[in-house]
């Protein structure tokens, strides 16, 4: 079974992280089914107004946001918004300033998506050690890497139609190709939930679509939930289920199935 | 002078060093990639500088009385200062990389001028052993003995095996921190294990090797592995054999050419990531013939036979029985005298035949066996000095020998000899350079040469006076049985 993750302000203003037992995981998911009108659905992640931001300084203000299974939800803002920021606290990455925040899976179950300029170069790395790497959370210290996961590597680079390049240096690849590994190492995590930041930032037009096309797809035939950012709202427009804007640490929904 | 063969085998003087060194240039690039990678290449040039202070602190301290005598041996007192240096400077150094004030170079800078400049003041601080330390941190590792031997091993090989087991870990925490965080938690454990292991192979590493040969090894066959692979896996094995080959043509090398093993290998390492970035400029195939190439030539050049080295003849093979036998020359600015315990001057002085103020030389000692295995072989020993008390030791350079010579109205054949390096090495062996020579007088015609380079071993030696006698019986006995 799952565990449920919870995070709140107790009443000094600390924050407190818990990891809940199972009596409490059954009353948080019947409050969190309470409070979300629209679904039965129990959200992958639930942010109650949460603000963050680095050295006290609030980032993200208020944010509210709650996340389904199958839902493709757009991030978008101009860059220095908060976007990142968002993605970091729901990844656990930043610390709190206030709010409630809640998340359904474990982190091992977020398959993470960077942009890969944050990448180092100076690192030699394969496309298939790259890929290898979304297992590590389940391969031990000792063990020789399982060859199941080996197929398994293989298997998410044909999903991302790229299994040919498994031999050549990650950091060769041109921008969409990169974009597209890292999808398939978030996938190796066998994710419940993906968040992107940027994917679609400085690839061609036609790679756009080919990588939004895939989201699509995760989405609709895996049941994966897929949060991902741009700047370019337009696009987001096109390919969202939902889109969640943000500015100047301001979040709120513009367009969706869901309500927040 | 060895063949690069006759030092691979283990019946060598030296093999325990050379072990030693294989198995840091082995270890120590694992470790040293991860520096590499994660772009604190300066961690690793200012720990061991760092370990080097502690290893003078300690010195110091125990020269002042704080510390008591160690019956285990100067080398473990060193390695104690050298750990806990190591370990307060990482702590101090990851301290201020948490409060994140100022540049990281900065601080690495800063610490390694400070850590260079207390390893010299502990120095001048203690006159009394300035020279057994400047040695130490020289790196003895020609002098490794089987216990520290052992010591390198466990140590070593245990951070060997720890790399093995975690290199997953370590790529994650290095590579990418939010995919690590994610999936293995906030794992600081990583990074101290890390740093960790580096801080243990450089503090045991800088009091056996010295600092200079460790910086090396942990930065420069990485550096040189770099442009060469593109897979993480490769890059590590190839980091690792690359330090092994730097470890082993480096010694040999220092043998060969009787030069310091640490400036000879670091050279030769650089030598390696120049040859590794024109490589990586051509084809692979291009690659492989061009260092298949480097290969053969080295071979060529390192494991051809031995050239046999002629012994002293026989009189009777160069038509002479007379030879005016010159004092040997010392050039190695040591007075190279016998201590007062030595047997032969005992005897000599029982003898009456010295006073009790004479103190013999190893230059003496070197005559006199010269003297009676010439005799054996049919010579007629004069000594020049019985002719003119003026005459002092001969050079072995020849136009000087024979102008000595002939403004001493001397004729017929001249036996010289200079000793140009003569160090005891933990009275197991003594480093040997120096040349003999037979020079006919009249037209100053080389008849017979011979320059013996090499580590002397004197295992039975139980003090330096005894090994400088056993170095010469060896030398004399080289000399004459070719």
């Amino acid at each position: 079974m799952d565990r449920f993750y919870r995070t709140h302000l107790d009443s000094g203003g600390w924050l407190k992280g818990e990891s809940l037992g199972q009596d409490q995981v059954i009353d948080a998911i019947a409050n969190a089914r309470a409070e979300s009108s629209t679904t039965t659905t129990l959200p992958l992640v639930a942010l109650e107004k949460v603000s963050r931001g680095y050295d006290s300084a609030p980032v993200l203000q208020d944010a509210s946001l709650a996340i389904y299974p199958g839902e493709l939800v757009g991030l978008a803002g101009p860059n220095g918004s908060g976007k990142t920021t968002l993605f970091r606290t729901i990844l656990g990455l930043l610390l709190s300033l206030g709010g409630t925040m809640s998340r359904s899976c474990p982190l091992a179950n977020f398959g993470y998506v960077p942009q890969s300029a944050a990448l180092d170069p100076q690192f030699p790395l394969s496309v298939g050690e790259i890929v290898e790497m979304g297992a590590y959370g389940r391969v031990r210290s000792f063990e020789i890497y399982p060859k199941k996961e080996k197929q398994l590597a293989g298997e998410v680079l044909d999903q991302v139609g790229l299994r040919h390049l498994a031999k050549k240096s990650f950091f060769a690849l041109s921008g969409g190709q990169k974009q597209r590994i890292l999808i398939a190492r978030a996938l190796m995590v066998k994710p419940k939930i993906m968040i992107l930041d940027e994917p679609l930032s400085g690839i061609d037009e036609a790679t756009r679509h080919s990588i939004t096309d895939f989201l699509i797809k995760l989405t609709r035939e895996k049941n994966l939930a897929v949060f991902f950012s741009s700047h370019d709202l337009e696009m987001v427009q096109r390919v969202a289920d939902k889109i969640v804007r943000v500015d100047k640490g301001r979040v709120w929904l513009e367009k969706g199935k869901h309500a927040l | 002078m060895s063949s690069f063969f006759e030092i691979l085998s283990p019946s060598y003087l030296l093999f325990p060093a050379l072990l030693g060194t294989a198995i840091m240039g082995l270890v120590c690039p694992l470790i040293g990639s991860y520096l590499v990678l994660r772009r604190t290449v300066f961690l690793g040039l200012t720990l061991p500088q760092i370990a080097a202070a502690g290893v003078s602190f300690t010195f110091w301290l125990q020269q002042t009385g704080f510390l008591p005598e160690w019956g285990q041996g100067e080398r473990s007192i060193g390695m104690v200062g050298s750990l806990v240096f190591t370990f307060l400077g990482m702590g101090l150094l990851g301290y201020l990389e948490q409060r994140g004030k100022g540049m990281a170079e900065g601080r690495l800078a800063a610490a390694y001028a400070l850590a260079g400049g207390l390893t010299i003041l502990f120095i001048v601080f203690n006159p009394a052993g300035q020279v057994e330390v400047l040695n130490l941190l020289k790196g003895e590792v020609i002098a490794l003995s089987q216990g520290e031997l052992s010591l390198l091993a466990i140590v070593f090989g245990a951070v060997f095996v720890a790399v093995l087991a975690f290199h997953r870990e370590f790529l994650l925490i290095s590579f990418d921190r939010d995919l690590a965080f994610l999936l293995k938690g906030r794992q600081i454990i990583w990074d101290v294990l890390l740093y960790l292991l580096a801080g243990l192979i450089i503090a045991i590493g800088v009091i056996l090797a010295g600092p200079l040969l460790i910086f090396g090894f942990l930065v420069l066959p990485a550096l040189a592995a770099r442009p060469l692979v593109n897979r993480m896996s490769s890059f590590l094995i190839l980091s690792s054999v690359l330090g092994l080959v730097m470890a082993i043509f480096g010694f040999y090398s220092s043998v060969r050419l009787d030069l310091p093993l640490g400036p000879t290998d670091v050279t030769l390492g650089c030598c390696v990531i120049f040859l590794a970035y024109g490589l990586s400029r051509i084809t692979p195939k291009a690659s492989a013939a061009l260092l298949i190439l480097v290969g053969l030539a080295a071979s060529s050049g390192g494991c051809g036979s031995r050239m046999a080295e002629a012994p002293v003849p026989e009189a009777k093979a160069i038509h002479a029985e007379q030879l005016w036998l010159a004092k040997v020359k010392n050039s190695t600015a040591l007075l190279l005298q016998l201590p007062a315990t030595n047997p032969l001057r005992s005897l000599a002085e029982m003898a009456g035949k010295i006073s009790s103020d004479y103190r013999p030389s190893v230059m003496d000692l070197m005559r006199d066996s010269l003297k009676t295995e010439l005799e054996q072989r049919g010579f007629r020993i004069s000594l020049p000095e019985e002719k003119d008390s003026r005459f002092a030791a001969f050079p072995t350079d020849v136009s000087a020998a024979v102008r000595i010579a002939r403004e001493g109205n001397l004729s017929g054949l001249t036996f010289v000899g200079e000793i140009q390096r003569w160090e005891i090495e933990a009275q197991r062996f003594v480093r040997v350079l120096a040349d003999f020579k037979i020079i006919r007088i009249d037209d100053g015609a080389v008849l017979w040469a011979r320059r013996i380079q090499r580590a002397v071993p004197t295992p039975s030696a139980t003090n330096s006076g005894q090994a400088s006698t056993d170095a010469v019986k060896e030398i004399v006995r080289d000399l004459f049985a070719g």
